[in-house]
């Protein structure tokens, strides 16, 4: 735990500045979580005010200040969950829609090395979330939580309260259908 | 574990080194306190139309549940058995019997006794 529990216990009695504390210590934690799973560098900041918000106004239902963590995990994951639905839906065009060609092009554009670094990294998520739309949101989340975050089974059965072995079902066909983008993607050679 | 699968996972961590780490802007705080406040605001208007609704909800349901006790008929047929109904029947087809038979003329039963 990054606070006290006698800190959580008086900001869900509804003390302002033990809840100004909390956020203040877990907001650099939740905003590195929500850039991976959304990979959308642009939107974390919105998504991370949502989880707090959220926070603030269910605070009161929170059972024990010891569960705390996984609960504000849940949060981030269903805040984070919302957002990928609400971008689906809009379906912007965006990098992972054009060619390798295009890509390619928008690369040989960006000068000096710092920007070509971060092209790359931004072609790397563009990337990855052109694979991770042939998984459901919450199997996307999920696979994110386990393979890029590192969480192991055990914290995701305490964040989801489902048992090990239907999270380890889960997993695995989520990595199926995602390798098998993979390879499609690797075959009509946009790699 | 298939060179895919290899392949896969080292997409997953440079995935992972592709996602910056974001640093909260000067004004997360305050924007956050903004957006609390502003729900904070809308919350109380929300709950007032809520229990409005739900109380007008309750009324009409009682006044419903009180036409319908009302407007019911003290039927005491509506709570007879199968077996009460053909009990009826058969007292109903037993009094037209014995009916039709007291209404037929003297004349035409003695006459009936001499036939037999």
């Amino acid at each position: 735990m990054l606070v006290e529990q006698e800190l959580i216990e008086k900001a869900r009695t509804g003390d302002a500045a033990a809840f100004n504390q909390v956020v203040l210590a877990y907001r650099r934690r939740i905003l590195a979580t929500i850039s991976r799973l959304i990979g959308r560098p642009e939107d974390v900041e919105d998504v991370a005010q949502e989880v707090f918000v959220r926070l603030y106004y269910s605070l009161d239902q929170l059972r024990t200040a010891e569960v705390f963590e996984p609960w504000l995990y849940r949060l981030t994951i269903n805040a984070s969950y919302d957002y990928l639905r609400r971008i689906k839906r809009r379906r912007e065009s965006r990098m992972a829609d054009l060619s390798e060609q295009q890509v390619l092009a928008a690369d040989s554009l960006a000068g000096g090395k710092q920007q070509r670094d971060e092209t790359e990294k931004s072609r790397v998520r563009e990337f990855m979330n052109a694979l991770f739309q042939h998984v459901s949101e919450q199997d996307r989340l999920l696979l994110t939580l386990k393979e890029v975050e590192g969480l192991s089974l055990k914290e995701l059965e305490g964040i989801y309260g489902i048992k090990e072995n239907a999270l380890k079902v889960r997993l695995f066909r989520a990595r199926q259908r995602v390798l098998k983008a993979y390879q499609t993607a690797l075959a009509n050679g946009k790699l | 574990m298939t060179d895919d699968e290899n392949t896969l996972d080292r997409l997953f961590q440079n995935y992972r080194a592709a996602c910056p780490e974001i640093e909260p802007g000067a004004l997360f705080m305050p924007r956050l306190w903004q957006r609390i406040e502003a729900r904070q605001g809308f919350a109380p208007v929300f709950e007032h139309l809520t229990r409005l609704f739900a109380s007008a909800a309750a009324a009409v349901c009682l006044l419903l549940l009180v036409l319908n006790l009302v407007s019911t008929p003290q039927n005491s047929l509506a709570g007879e058995s199968y077996t009460d109904a053909l009990v009826a029947q058969n007292n109903a087809e037993q009094t037209y019997y014995s009916e039709a038979t007291l209404i037929t003329p003297p004349s035409v039963r003695s006459a009936a006794a001499v036939h037999h």
